[in-house]
This record gives C-alpha cells, sequence and structure tokens, in this order.
C-alpha cells in the first residue's frame, strides 16, 4: 500500500530531513512511527501526501509512484489517503456535518448519498448528537473524533496520522486509539506518527523507528522502545 | 450539478463573511463604472445635441416688426441666395408663438402673459456647412431688419470644437474606470484568498481540487462586478431622469433615447461581471500550487 524507496527530503537550506529510507506497508497493516523531534516522521507522512516532495528514491502510494505525479492528480492522491494531524485541521466556519461533508463534496457526490455517509460515520465516531456545532464549541477529543470522521467518511484504503493524540490527554487518547484500531480492522491500511510511548507499547504493532532521518529499527508487534523479541 | 450549487454557496457565504470588504469593492466598483457609465451616456448627448444642430435651425435672426411680412420676405429671399445657406425659412408672428406655447406647454400661467403681438417674426436657417456661420453673421451685421441674431452659433462652435475632446476624454475614461474595477476585484479577491489561506490550505489536504477552490473566488469576484456594475447602472439611471425634467429649450437636450440607455447599461452590467470575472481570475493565479 506504501512503498518507499531510498527516499530523502533535503529542505531548501539544506536541513537534510529524511535519507535513505525504505519500506514496505502492506494492506491492513497498522505502523508506528516513532524517533525523536526532529528525527523525520511529519517529513515522512508529507512526502506521502505530496505536500512535500522526495527529493530522492521513490514513493508507492496505492500502487502508485506519487514522486512522477503530476500536480493537477495530487487531489486525487489525496481522496485515497485519510489524514488525521494533532491540530485537527478543521474547517472553523463549517459545522461538524459539513465538515466532514466536505471530503465527499470534492469528489462530486451527490448530495442524498453525502448525507446518509456522513450521518454514517457521524455515528461511528459517537458524534450523532453534535453534527450541527462548529468545532470551536467541541472538546479537543471531540474535534479529533471530527477530523477522523472526515478522514474515513470516503472509505479511503489508507489513513495517515500525525501525533492524532498529540493534544489530547491520556483518556481521550485511548478513546480515539480505538477508533483508528477499528478503521484498521476494516482492512484500512494506518501510519501513524507519535511520541505516546504508553500507545505504542499497550497496542503492539509494526514500529518503524526513524532517527535523525534515518530508519533505526522496523520491528512487529512491538513497543515504543527496542524490545530483543521478534 | 449540485457540486455547482454547493460552490455558488460557498461563495455566498464567503461574501457575507467577507462583507466589509466586498461592500468596499462593489462601492468602488460602482464609482469607477459608474464614471465610465456617465462618460458613455454624456458622450451620447453630446452627439445626439450636435446632431440635432447638424440637422436643424443653425441660426435664428429674429427680426424688427418694421416694414411686415413684405420686407421680411425680401430678406428671406436675400439670405436664401447666400452661398452658405443651405436653406432657410420664415417663422412669422403666429408660428413664433405657437412654438413658444409648445415649449412652455407645462408652464400655461407664463404663456397666459404672452400674446402673438409680443413675440419676433424669425428666419431659420440652415446652413451648408455649420462651421460658416460667422460669415453669415457678417453679411447681416447693420441690417436695420435685424434685431437679433441667435445665440446658437456660440454653442454650436463650442460644442463642435469639444466633441473630439469629449470623446476622447469618455474613451479615455471608460478605459481607465474599467481597468481599475478589473485591479480592484483581484485585488479584493487576493485579501479574500490571504484572510481565507488555512482553510484553503485543509481544503486541499482534503482532495479539493484547484477549481473546486477557484470557483468560489471566481464566484465571488464576478458578484461584486455585477452588484458594483448595476448600481452603476442604476445611478446613472436616476441622474438622467433627473437631468431630463430640465426644459429642453435651453440650448442642450438631455435626454438620451431609453433603448440607448438600456443597452449600455446591460453593457455595464456585463462588463461588471466581466471584470468580476477576469478579476479574480487575475487574482487567482499564481497562487493554488499544491
Ligand atoms: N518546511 C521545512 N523547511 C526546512 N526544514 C524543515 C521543514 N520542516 C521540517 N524541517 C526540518 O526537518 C527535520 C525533520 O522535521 P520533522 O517535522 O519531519 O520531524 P518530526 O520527526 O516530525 O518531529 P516532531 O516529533 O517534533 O514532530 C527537522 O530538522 C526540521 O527542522
Ligand atoms: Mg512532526
Amino acid at each position: 500500500m506504501i512503498r518507499l524507496h531510498n527516499v530523502a527530503k533535503v529542505y531548501d537550506g539544506g536541513v537534510v530531513a529524511v535519507q535513505e529510507v525504505s519500506m514496505d506497508v502492506r494492506k491492513g497493516e497498522f505502523v508506528f512511527l516513532v524517533g525523536p523531534s526532529g528525527s523525520g516522521k511529519s517529513t515522512l507522512i508529507r512526502m506521502c501526501l505530496r505536500e512535500e516532495k522526495a527529493t530522492r528514491g521513490k514513493i508507492w502510494v496505492a500502487g502508485k509512484d506519487i514522486t512522477k505525479l503530476p500536480t493537477w492528480r495530487v487531489p486525487y492522491l489525496r481522496r485515497t489517503v485519510g489524514t488525521i494531524f494533532q491540530d485537527f485541521k478543521l474547517l472553523p466556519t463549517k459545522t461538524v456535518a459539513e465538515n466532514v461533508a466536505f471530503a465527499l463534496k470534492v469528489t462530486g457526490c451527490p448530495r442524498s448519498i453525502v448525507r446518509r455517509q456522513v450521518n454514517t460515520v457521524l455515528e461511528l465516531v459517537g458524534l450523532s448528537a453534535k453534527t450541527d456545532r462548529y468545532p470551536r464549541q467541541l472538546s479537543g477529543g471531540e474535534q479529533q473524533r471530527v477530523s477522523i470522521a472526515r478522514a474515513f467518511v470516503n472509505r479511503p484504503p489508507i489513513l495517515l496520522a500525525d501525533e492524532p493524540t498529540g493534544n489530547l490527554d491520556p483518556a481521550t487518547s485511548v478513546g480515539i486509539m480505538r477508533l483508528l484500531d477499528r478503521i484498521n480492522r476494516t482492512g484500512t491500511t494506518v501510519m501513524m506518527a507519535t511520541h505516546d510511548f504508553a500507545i505504542v507499547d499497550a497496542m503492539r504493532r509494526r514500529v518503524v523507528q526513524l532517527d535523525r532521518g534515518r530508519v533505526v529499527r522496523d520491528q512487529s508487534g512491538s513497543g515504543y522502545e527496542s524490545s530483543d523479541e521478534t | 450539478m449540485s457540486t455547482l450549487l454547493f460552490l455558488i454557496g460557498e461563495a455566498f457565504v464567503n461574501l457575507r463573511r467577507n462583507a466589509l470588504v466586498a461592500t468596499g469593492a462593489i462601492l468602488a466598483v460602482f464609482v469607477s463604472l459608474a464614471l465610465a457609465f456617465g462618460a458613455l451616456v454624456f458622450n451620447e448627448l453630446v452627439r445626439v445635441n450636435t446632431l440635432q444642430w447638424q440637422e436643424g435651425d443653425h441660426l435664428i435672426i429674429f427680426l424688427k416688426d418694421e416694414g411686415g411680412p413684405v420686407a421680411h420676405s425680401e430678406l428671406l429671399s436675400q439670405i436664401n441666395d447666400y452661398p452658405e445657406v443651405k436653406n432657410a425659412w420664415y417663422l412669422d408672428k403666429a408660428g413664433a408663438y405657437q412654438e413658444f406655447l409648445e415649449i412652455y406647454s407645462d408652464q400655461p400661467a407664463l404663456a397666459a402673459t404672452v400674446t402673438a403681438a409680443d413675440l419676433p417674426a424669425s428666419i431659420r436657417v440652415e446652413l451648408e456647412d455649420i462651421s460658416t456661420y460667422q460669415e453669415v453673421q457678417f453679411r447681416l451685421v447693420g441690417h436695420p431688419l435685424l434685431r437679433r441674431l441667435s445665440v446658437f452659433s456660440e454653442g454650436i462652435e463650442r460644442l463642435l470644437s469639444l466633441t473630439g475632446v469629449l470623446n476622447s476624454i469618455g474613451i479615455g475614461l471608460v478605459v481607465l474606470m474599467g481597468a481599475s474595477a478589473v485591479v480592484l476585484i483581484a485585488n479584493t479577491i487576493r485579501m479574500a484568498i490571504y484572510a481565507r489561506r488555512e482553510e484553503i490550505a485543509i481544503m486541499k489536504l482534503v482532495g479539493a481540487g484547484n477549481w473546486f477552490i477557484r470557483v468560489p473566488f471566481i464566484i465571488e469576484g464576478a458578484t461584486v462586478g455585477l452588484l458594483g456594475g448595476g448600481l452603476a447602472a442604476a445611478a446613472v439611471f436616476a441622474s438622467h431622469n433627473l437631468l431630463e425634467r430640465i426644459p429642453t429649450d435651453i440650448l442642450i437636450r438631455f435626454q438620451a433615447d431609453q433603448g440607448f440607455l438600456l443597452s449600455r447599461a446591460i453593457l455595464i452590467l456585463a462588463f461588471g461581471g466581466l471584470a468580476g470575472f477576469i478579476g479574480s481570475s487575475l487574482g487567482l493565479r499564481r497562487f493554488l500550487r499544491v
């Protein structure tokens, strides 16, 4: 589903954020990206969304080489990849339902289907009672649920999350992780960057650890810190 | 289809959120288009008025009563022989009274104080070439029957020399004001984009295509242009209605043809919309690289 081959990213000004990264994430996998601050986790995720272009190497997302993708095709890439961020990135002037519906509207989805899908997904994340609220009227955990609903509403095969629990307390984080786990169990591939060792340790999934832009560990069923069992 | 409706809805929600800036832009577009439209109408008025003179009476020679119709008709045949004169005809006291009644038909009180005897007979002269009116004037200087030569001459001369200039100024104004409307709208759209840049970034992240983001801005710009143009058309219609009330017997006619006004109003409206379209497209240029 996501394949990186010898990928490097050098930002303008010469900062080397990622180098020689190769990895292969198969369909339905759940991968944690861990590593110290500045190790290149966000850069990796942004390259998979074509928010940044890889300086070297190749990246395949859902079977397509996105390093060669023409700019006008980028929106189509992003419709096959749901995204969740630490700061939620909700549209402040739209209600919960409108925010979720937006991800479908951009695909030209007819209104009747939009309404049905939005209702289903909001039910899934437990926000059916708050569809008409604005983001500022919600707690952080609720806002993150909205953004998960938006990421998932058009059933993308891939979900990318950059520190989705970074702004939430531990109890709320557990709720968010449960949601992501459920989504993963429907067959969606999930890649999530995080600093939250409690979560990584509890879930015991594949962990890819970065350090100064390089992969220093890639271990299945692992925890936040390196473990000897394989 | 439902996407287009959605985008139109977005455009109007954004206009409302941005009401202050949008109102400013609408007013500015209104002013520039009103000036442009006003220039068009003014040019038309000048054209109509000079046209009237070209076709109608170029000189009016008011006559003294002495000698009566016999002496008058003698002078008339003399004037008809002048090489500059294309046609001259005689309007007697009764005719003058008739004309007076027509001109002041809306002021019967004034008409009641005047009788046919109070009004002078006159000779109306149509010239071959209206720039030769001074020759005729010279020929008549000191003629015993001459009471007064018509005041039209100065107006003719001034207007004739002015029409060319006025036309160029008018066209210049139209072009300049049109361009400024485009620039104004481009600026407004750019400000709107700047104000909404975070939202735009989010929309792109969710997979919105360029046109999905652009179309509401273009609709926004076109709406600003149309509203500004509509106000301009309304203002020119209103001021034309005011001008129309000025009695028509003085030098200049202030009526432009309703059909002319309407066609130009539609033109200005369409131009407003077009300016909005071009302006917002310009404002959107350079932006929206993924
Ligand atoms: N737009 C940018 N321009 C230049 N340098 C950048 C840019 N974005 C990130 N960097 C640099 O690239 C390196 C990797 O940053 P990145 O954000 O990928 O790290 P991270 O692992 O996500 O860190 P954190 O855990 O703090 O989020 C850092 O040294 C950072 O300063
Ligand atoms: Mg980061």
